[in-house]
């Protein structure tokens, strides 16, 4: 059987390469429309602060008998001959074909390949868009040492990810780190070496990044009949609706959901690589897990913003600029958002990903910081004030009860305890029953 | 019967009978004859209790009063004797009946008085206030059974008058200013709970909401309550619980100093700007702030008592404590220390149990151990243990405290 693959991006890479991990030996032909070789698009951001060299991204060379076409663009695809014709005007024929065409940028100027990422112009940078991307942009930007502004429509970055007080601690946290934000506001023009935002000001920018999203490269599909909605349409087993074409990666759009990213696209090269070696895998999207680190920014997102649970934990330092808001059920984490609490978010991330129950311990687990493992009831410190009225402390409670009071009244006669609003008379007797109870009286 | 000096004390509510009792509990040198002067016709009764008179406890039940302090010739209670002015310069209180008395020592102990706003139509028939014995009797007297109510107020005495609305058979309706019910013992989350489990009580709960207008029947009675945003509340009664006011207006009289919010403006140890005045519990402004709780009025009133007695008494805190814990229509609430986090560095945890519907909140400082303040909601049993721990570093970890209880 000869597989053809439209696309040598990361998705397109992957479902090779699990190919013959799987034993496939038969033929493979990758149509790369970049004139480079397949790489780890994820780490453009790296490219952009200047700590990888773009070389560095490729991703391995495939193994067995695959040929790749790089600078080569698929052209058409003829369903009923089983033939794509590309821009090299070859005709490639196909046993299978395998759509990986991926996503292009919603506007022009987008950071998406290896050729945005290097060769930027020096100088002051302007990121348009505080999705992720923007996010990391910006900030691998900020690391190479330029001035950056980033702009986006909304109150805080990642607004559709994120609540309103991780929002705005994460702008917070953009602002210490010197990314200049202009939130609420939008680009509107361009002149030479800046851009005029909405209100009228002039933002010095050198660089422009749009990073206002991406939309799933559909055309060729679309021209084949193929059924299309926001990407191409496929089923748990990445198939489209010709049982010959299967798509994979940020072209394909699975149970209503198209660019869902990098890691999603390697578990669907995955599950489609075991299918067509006759495996009965199906794909199944992972829990939704967004990670964005950088120096003294750390940030995780799990599950959807409005998960449900039948408890939530959150914790709030403003002053830090940290937060977390962990949803759980029967204690285990249905959806997270934790902003610069790192060893907690690790620990959350690997319960998250596993359906693990986060351990006991919360506030500890949040702070990374040894769990109170005691268990039995909690030994009071003797400067506990047990009635508040009076200001009691169980200290002076025990003093009384060692001096000869061996009921409630005479400890309050001798100590005032529970003569005010007396709701502490049960923690009196409680403090003095486990005294007598110890001592044996 | 040998007391060679007089106290005279205007008012005999809580905070002033607990001068009363701890004074002549204290002075055991006999001293001090004591002439209390209560505007109402029973004396000083437990006014946090006061729903309870709806629900069986009587007003015997209630009183403070022991008969042995009744008995007691040096105390001589005055009831319905309101005091009518204060000549400093003779040292007299003149009465309502006309008596006047000298006093060598004068302590102000007046309370407050519910706050109505002034909406048209706050006096009609059947608008009631929820302070006194006798404004409950007047809302048993009028209460329907199966009809609306309306409560202005949706503070701690808005909800014990929804309560006890509610214990008469009626359909209360509690309306708040505030975007939550007890703006002043909640946080936003212990709000929303609160809102949402009182409302699964059948009391309608409307925040965020401004009266306009009590509008009359044809007979001339209240008939409903219109409100800010157009919205119109059939109301068979209004109860006004929007708040207090300190009443100070003896004292203004009488030339002494007030605060700037209105109170009687007293210093540390409570003393007004007449050394031989006093003025404790609500209708004091100490410092120029007035508490509209009991705990600190208590602080108060003893140590009055001891500098009457010549002792020394801490003076009053500046941040004196203002927990409160209560359970009004059966939802248990508790707040302590700084329940807002306003300390700088402070953090906080909160835990929402979404199935047994309770919420907690701990405000710790920076260090993430030591406890500043919390709220309580649904369940506040770890209460008493998390209030002790205010100020200490938590000997445990916030799961195992509060499961503690």
């Amino acid at each position: 059987m000869s597989i053809v693959v439209i696309g040598n991006g990361p998705a397109g890479h992957r479902v090779v390469e699990r190919l013959r991990h799987h034993g496939h030996r038969g033929p493979v032909t990758v149509l790369g429309a970049e004139p480079v070789a397949a790489y780890n698009r994820a780490l453009i951001t790296s490219v952009v602060d200047g700590s990888l060299a773009a070389d560095s991204l490729a991703l391995p060379r495939l193994p067995g008998d695959t040929r790749v076409r790089l600078g080569t663009a698929a052209l058409a695809i003829d369903r009923a001959g089983r033939t794509v014709y590309a821009d090299d005007g070859t005709a490639y024929p196909y046993g299978v074909l395998v759509l990986a065409m991926g996503a292009r940028p919603a506007l022009p100027g987008g950071l998406r390949t290896l050729a945005d990422g290097s060769g930027l112009p020096p100088g002051p940078a302007a990121v348009v868009g505080g999705g992720i991307l923007g996010v990391e942009t910006a900030l691998a930007l900020r690391r190479a040492g330029r001035t950056v502004t980033l702009v986006h429509p909304h109150p805080y970055p990642l607004n559709r990810l994120l609540d309103d007080t991780t929002g705005v601690l994460l702008a917070a946290r953009l602002t210490a780190y010197g990314v200049a934000l202009r939130l609420g506001h939008r680009v509107v023009g361009r002149r030479p070496g800046a851009v005029v935002l909405d209100d009228g000001e002039v933002v010095e920018a050198d660089a422009v990044l749009h990073c206002t999203g991406v939309r799933p490269r559909t055309r060729l599909a679309r021209e084949a009949g193929l059924a299309v909605g926001r990407g191409v349409i496929v089923d748990d087993r990445l198939r489209t609706d010709d049982p010959f074409i299967h798509a994979v990666g940020d072209c394909a759009e699975h149970d209503g959901r198209a660019v869902a990213g990098l890691s999603a696209a390697w578990d669907q090269a995955d599950a489609l690589a075991a299918v067509l070696t006759g495996g009965s895998a199906r794909y199944r999207p992972a829990p939704l897990c967004v990670r964005l680190k950088a120096p003294g920014l750390d940030l995780a997102v799990l599950g959807p913003p409005d998960a449900a649970g039948d408890e939530t934990v959150t914790f709030t330092d403003p002053a830090r600029a940290r937060h977390a808001r962990i949803t759980l059920r029967q204690g285990r984490v249905t959806g997270a958002q934790l902003l610069g609490l790192e060893r907690a978010a690790a620990t959350v991330v690997q319960c998250y990903d596993r359906r693990l129950p986060i351990p006991s311990g919360r506030l500890d687990l949040l702070l990374g910081r040894a769990a109170d493992t005691a268990r039995g009831p909690v030994e009071l410190p003797e400067s506990t004030v047990i009635c508040a009225c009076n200001h009691v402390t169980k200290g002076a409670l025990l003093r009384a009860c060692r001096e000869g009071a061996r009921d409630l009244s005479a400890v309050s006669a001798a100590t005032r305890a529970a003569t005010g609003c007396g709701t502490c008379a049960p923690e009196v007797r409680g403090v003095c029953a486990a005294l007598f109870a110890t001592e044996g009286s | 019967m040998n007391a060679s000096r007089t106290l005279v004390l205007v008012g005999h509510g809580m905070v002033g009978h607990r001068l009363l009792k701890t004074l002549h509990a204290q002075d055991t040198a006999g001293d001090w004859r004591t002439v209390a002067l209560a505007e109402e016709s029973r004396p000083g009764y437990d006014r946090i209790a006061l729903s309870s008179y709806l629900t069986g406890r009587t007003a015997a039940e209630l009183s403070l009063a022991r008969p042995e302090l009744l008995a007691d010739d040096r105390v001589d209670l005055r009831l319905s004797t309101p005091a009518t002015s204060i000549d400093r310069g003779r040292r007299t209180v003149t009465c309502a009946d006309g008596a006047r008395v000298r006093y060598d020592a004068l302590v102000l102990a007046t309370g407050s008085r519910p706050f109505v706003p002034p909406v048209p139509g706050h006096d009609l028939p059947g608008c009631f206030t929820y302070r006194t014995l006798d404004d409950l009797d007047a809302i048993r007297g009028a209460a329907v059974p199966g009809r609306p109510a309306v409560v202005v107020g949706g503070g701690l005495l808005g909800l014990e008058a929804a309560g006890a609305l509610r214990a008469l058979g009626m359909v209360p309706h509690v309306v708040e200013m505030a975007p939550r019910l007890m703006p002043l013992q909640t946080d936003e989350g212990a709000g929303r709970l609160v809102g949402g489990l009182v409302g699964a009580l059948g009391v309608g709960v409307h925040c965020a909401a401004a009266t306009r207008e009590v509008v009359a029947g044809p007979g001339g009675r209240v008939r409903a309550v219109l409100l800010e945003d157009g919205g119109e509340l059939e109301a068979e009664l209004v109860v006004f619980s929007a708040g207090v006011r300190p009443r100070d207006e003896l004292a203004r009289a009488a030339g002494l100093a007030v605060g700037a919010r209105g109170g009687i403006l007293v210093d540390g140890d409570c003393r007004t700007t007449d050394p031989l005045v006093w003025a404790v519990g609500e209708c004091a402004a100490v410092r120029g702030r007035c508490y509209g709780l009991v705990a600190p009025g208590y602080l108060m009133a003893e140590a009055v008592a001891a500098r009457l007695l010549g002792r020394d008494a801490e003076p009053f805190p500046d941040e004196p404590d203002l927990s409160t814990r209560l359970k009004l229509l059966g939802v248990d609430l508790a707040s302590f220390g700084d329940i807002h986090a306003r300390t700088a560095g402070a953090v906080s945890l909160v835990c929402s149990d979404h199935v047994r519907r309770t919420y907690t909140r701990l405000v710790l400082a920076s260090d993430a151990r030591t406890l500043l303040g919390g709220v309580l909601a649904g369940d506040a049993s770890a209460y008493p243990v998390l209030h002790g721990l205010l100020g200490r570093s938590l000997p445990a970890s916030p799961e195992r405290l509060l499961a503690r209880a």
